[in-house]
């Protein structure tokens, strides 16, 4: 059957788990590769589930990553629908709920995150209240998006915001409430919250933020948020869109080293060296930031689950991309490079405040934090490049849109770039 | 028997910039790298980018939603998260006017 005798087992069906065992086959890999999953569905990615997925126009073949066809052709048997429970790492072994068990001569833990509950509310369940992390959620509010009705969006983050805009592009109205005063606070700086914050209430969303909700419960014909303001907000539907939290249950239950998310080096490796750990529920160093860093983005899924791959079958690759990640809502596309909210200074190049440009994001000491782009993919791309080789433009030509961006003249490296 | 299409005057092709056009209906991307020019399909096989918006790379062009390398010449996958081929046409130069073979 196979050349190796060896079993690589990956927990975790989505975008990282399947990068991992479709990286495993296109390295040559030849012993057997079982990907465990929880959903029912084959791996697929998640970024639609909240644009073109939750509107109908991308179906689920289309987001799937890792087919029925590609599997057996790959021969990665995927464990659909079922769910480890423990890791035994003495006897290398690991046990689903279902009853099944494998051995493992290489583990990999690609469990994700769940959405996270508001306080106070986590044992709430109604039609009207949803989240949205999978296929079933978002077919489950795709089908309460109908034109006419109304949502109530809590939380003013990405998932937020990317639902809010699909769900005015489906006819709905959409109010949204933040707790925070400002919208993305958590890793966006004021330009960029302000940016989002007239987008939406352009395109009709009525936004309230350094609100919070202290009360949530379905109505006969509805939802009803009570707020701390002591007012009572209605809504035919409602979305919790609070961010995730890591699955890191079972890494601590077999005692690895868990500090946000799942301890991971430069090559996904955990403290036991046959056990790897990608995408939202690792946290790796990262050189660009100095710091360890558990991101939340597709592009991380799928390229530290690449190096986890090939660390595994003895390759040194490392994983240390700067951080990037995008977000498309209405006409609108962002993309995010590095760490934008660690800047303390900004420089425009274009007007990305009026939906064309892009924001270079400065440290205290000179060095880049990070950029925000405004439908100007190629001003991000030519800093994705600088800040990767330790470069940053110089600033006053960045800022001059008269100098193209092939001939922008660079600053040099500035020595501890990146290690700040 | 192949179907040639005009597409485009040869020197509006230029190196390092690609160039979208519609070529009976169909959407192409036409890419010059030295003396050729070549054609692929100019929808991702990946997400719904148009590759005639992404990067050139050396002998690949890079989609400019999802950082995937597609090969200019054949149109092959050549990094993730592109895994299927892109449409790849064949081209030629009638005086001074590309022609694609859809």
């Amino acid at each position: 059957m196979y050349a190796s005798s060896e079993t690589f087992v990956v927990i975790g069906g989505g975008q990282a788990g399947a990068w991992i065992a479709r990286t495993l086959r296109a390295e040559g890999f030849d012993g057997r590769v079982v990907l465990i999953g929880e959903e029912p569905h084959w791996p697929y990615e998640r970024p639609p589930l909240s644009k073109a997925f939750l509107q109908g126009v991308a179906d689920a073949e289309s987001v799937t990553l890792l087919g029925a066809a590609q599997a057996e052709a790959a021969r990665i048997e995927c464990w659909r629908g079922t769910r480890v429970v423990s890791i035994d790492r003495a006897e290398r072994h690991v046990a689903c709920v279902d009853g099944r068990e494998i051995g493992y001569d290489k583990l990999f833990l690609a469990t994700g995150g769940r959405v996270r509950t508001l306080p106070g509310l986590e044992g709430l369940r109604s039609a009207r209240i949803h989240t949205l992390r999978t296929q079933a959620d978002a077919l489950r509010l795709r089908a309460a998006l109908t034109a006419g009705s109304s949502l109530l969006v809590l939380g003013g983050g990405w998932i937020g915001l990317e639902v809010a805009a699909t769900a005015r592009g489906m006819g709905c109205a959409v109010t949204m409430l933040e707790a925070a005063p400002r919208l993305c606070a958590r890793t966006m700086p004021g330009v960029v919250s302000d940016y989002l914050l007239r987008l939406h209430q352009s395109q009709g969303v009525t936004v309230l933020t350094g609100i919070g909700v202290t009360g949530l419960s379905e109505e006969e014909s509805g939802v009803a948020a009570t707020v701390d303001t002591g007012e009572l907000l209605r809504a035919d539907h409602a979305l919790i869109g609070i961010g995730i939290v890591p699955n890191t249950s079972l890494a601590v239950a077999c005692g690895l080293p868990v500090a946000n998310g799942i301890v991971a080096d430069v090559q996904s490796r955990t403290s036991d060296p046959d056990i790897f750990a990608a995408g939202d529920v690792a946290s790796h160093p990262s050189g660009f930031a100095g710091v360890a860093l558990r991101l939340e983005s597709w592009a991380n899924a799928q390229s530290q689950a690449i190096v986890a791959a090939k660390a595994a079958l003895g390759r040194a690759d490392r994983y240390d991309d700067i951080p990037w990640f995008w977000s498309d809502q209405y006409t609108a596309n962002l993309q995010m490079l590095g760490l934008p909210d660690r800047g303390s200074e900004i420089v425009a190049r274009g007007a990305p405040e009026k939906g064309s440009g892009c924001w270079l994001m400065l440290r205290e000491d000179g060095t880049a934090a990070g950029a925000v782009a405004v439908n100007a993919p190629r001003e991000l791309r030519t800093l994705r490049k600088m800040f990767a080789d330790g470069r940053l433009p110089v600033l006053s030509a960045w800022a001059d849109t008269t100098i193209p961006l092939q001939r922008l003249p660079t600053a040099p490296p500035v020595v501890g770039a990146g290690l700040a | 028997m192949p179907q040639w299409h005009d597409a485009t005057a040869a020197v509006d092709v230029t190196e390092g910039e690609p160039l979208g056009c519609l070529v009976d209906g169909v959407p192409v991307a036409l890419f010059r790298l030295g003396d050729t020019v070549f054609a692929l399909h100019n929808v991702c096989s990946h997400g719904q980018a148009r590759l005639s918006e992404g990067f050139v790379e050396a002998d690949c062009v890079e989609c400019p939603l999802h950082q995937g390398l597609v090969d200019i010449r054949t149109g092959e996958p050549r990094s993730a998260p592109i895994t299927d081929p892109v449409r790849s046409y064949q081209t030629r130069l009638v005086g001074d006017r590309v022609e694609v073979s859809l």
